[in-house]
């Protein structure tokens, strides 16, 4: 067990590595990262204690994943197989917990703990042959693969939508609806393999062009019912509805030509950085979005021509 | 046509092609075979494009990629994809239009299962679906009969004579030599990193008994069975 503990370490800090940084200071920057944008967003939002759960819940849901979990349960014996399980659970939980309890999030702090301890013994995932359906089958990628990923986020988003409505809060419904935009944008954090860009018979303008009309399109299947119920209810606020929209639009092509920007390597920790610095401050976008056109299209020259 | 000249390739200080010359003419079925660490994979990654190189190749198709389907030795797949939208997703990326995959499914696959549960010959039989169903003029096909049962063997031996007889040019790679031999107009043997020479059929039989010679040798004397 402890080898295996020792394993997962090394691999965290060869990520490290891969992202520019020695592990030392990957590992100093993370918690330095985490206690700063856990105070940042407490500060923020009343509703801070909704994404820090999700966050959380997600981490977990990924440790519980089927195929991670039948490799692991192969490895070891049940046993020792639980209690990998059990700690790695509370390694990831443990940081939010404390920082919850330091907020007196008392019950949140204690049903994460008891959720942490209860994914342990459960599989995440559809099992034997049912496949989940979605409307992205005209262009099967991204948006098809995430949302089968990430459906229990939407139905998350929803939820908090619904509770908004309930409660007319209209900040709590613009969360729900930034969420959906933010859930979208990780589709697009993986690099696939040259292959997958290589069989397109396209320039790589027309290619980007695609990826981007994809991308709308499909975030606009995800938000716009959302964002409809909360115009009719919230009538008042649409403007300030179609500008959460727009900026949703506006940050998912960054994030996709952020990605072919960094192609075929993805992104390291300059990249990154500028996208982070982009999205948190919109104006920079009008320097940042025709840079990483232009690099993409750099980069994807040489497999597409 | 393509042609091929001089094509060298390395990874670092390791070279894995050397000086490699070829013709692949049009609608003629091309085999290369060689040892596992010959270069064929490197070689049929020069040819798509998907690695630098030094040398040349000239194709009367241009650009080649754009008319070239890739059958990888292992096709790789997303883990939350069904065969039926794999499909789709490779005739989308040569700008397609939307057709009846069900009807063209001739392997029987479970079209609309996530494709990363299939079997390995189930995935080599659907990642030859696709890049048939891409309507391709060339054909690189790595091992298309490895790990696929002795039936679906016999619809893919047809399947390359069925190209050939379009006026398709197809590059073949097998660990069996029959599998060559049925479908094969020319053999060349790549080795030690360089192309030997290049065989028409009727040098298929002495070809393949070099191979074994050179390839048994006196391994089994040293194996020692008892």
């Amino acid at each position: 067990m402890r080898q295996y503990f020792l394993l997962q370490f090394r691999l965290l800090n060869r990520h490290i590595r891969d992202f520019g940084l020695h592990p030392m200071a990957g590992w100093l920057m993370g918690a330095v990262l985490f206690v700063g944008l856990s105070f940042f967003i407490f500060h923020k939002t009343e509703y801070a204690v909704y994404a820090y759960l999700l966050a959380a819940f997600s981490l977990l849901a990924k440790l519980s994943e089927k195929g991670r979990n039948e490799f692991l349960r192969g490895c070891f014996p049940d046993r020792q197989y639980y209690k990998i399980r059990l700690l790695e659970n509370v390694f990831v939980a443990l940081p939010f917990l404390i920082f919850l309890l330091a907020k007196w999030h008392v019950m949140e702090a204690i049903g994460l703990g008891f959720a942490a301890t209860a994914l342990a013994f459960f599989k995440m995932g559809m099992g034997g042959s049912f496949t989940l359906p979605t409307p992205f089958g005209k262009r099967p990628f991204e948006f098809l693969m995430g949302f089968r990923k990430t459906y229990y986020l939407h139905l998350f988003a929803y939820f908090i939508a619904i509770m908004a409505l309930c409660v007319l809060n209209f900040n709590l419904g613009i969360f729900a609806l930034l969420l959906v935009f933010l859930i979208c944008m990780t589709y697009y954090s993986d690099m696939e393999s040259g292959y997958y860009v290589w069989i397109h018979a396209q320039q790589p303008q027309a290619f980007l062009r695609n990826k981007i009309k994809a991308a709308i399109v499909y975030a606009s299947i995800l938000s716009l019912p959302l964002a409809a119920v909360l115009s009719f209810v919230f009538y008042e606020y649409v403007h300030i509805i179609l500008a959460v929209i727009l900026l949703g639009y506006i940050y998912l092509t960054t994030v996709v030509l952020a990605k072919y920007a960094a192609y075929p390597q993805g992104m390291g920790l300059p990249q990154s950085l500028l996208l982070a610095f982009s999205l948190a401050l919109p104006p920079m976008l009008l320097v940042t979005i025709p840079y990483f056109y232009k690099k993409s299209v750099k980069h994807l020259e040489f497999v597409l021509e | 046509m393509i042609t091929i000249e001089h094509l060298s390739k390395s990874y670092g200080t390791k070279q894995v092609l050397h000086d490699v010359s070829l013709a692949l003419s049009t609608g003629r079925v091309h085999g290369i075979v060689g040892e596992n660490g010959a270069g064929k994979t490197t070689l049929f990654k020069c040819i798509a494009g998907l690695e630098g190189y030094d040398g040349d190749i000239q194709s009367s198709l241009s650009p080649l990629k754009n008319y070239l389907g890739f059958l990888q030795t292992d096709p790789f797949f997303f883990t939350k994809i069904t065969g039926r939208e794999y499909i789709q997703l490779l005739r989308n990326a040569r700008n397609l239009p939307q057709t009846d995959i069900a009807a063209k499914n001739i392997f029987d696959l479970p079209l609309d299962q996530y494709a990363a549960t299939y079997s390995t010959g189930m995935k080599k039989k659907l990642a030859l679906t696709a890049v048939l169903l891409q309507e391709n003029q060339v054909f690189i096909l790595d091992e298309p009969f490895n790990g696929v049962d002795i039936h679906s063997n016999i619809l893919i031996t047809e399947i390359i004579k069925q190209l050939k007889a379009l006026g398709k040019t197809i590059i073949i790679s097998s660990h069996i030599f029959s599998t060559l031999s049925d479908t094969c107009d020319e053999i060349s043997l790549l080795q030690q990193n360089q192309i030997r020479r290049t065989v028409p059929q009727s040098g298929f039989a002495a070809l393949e008994e070099e191979m074994r010679a050179f390839t048994v040798g006196d391994a089994l004397e040293k194996l020692d069975l008892r």
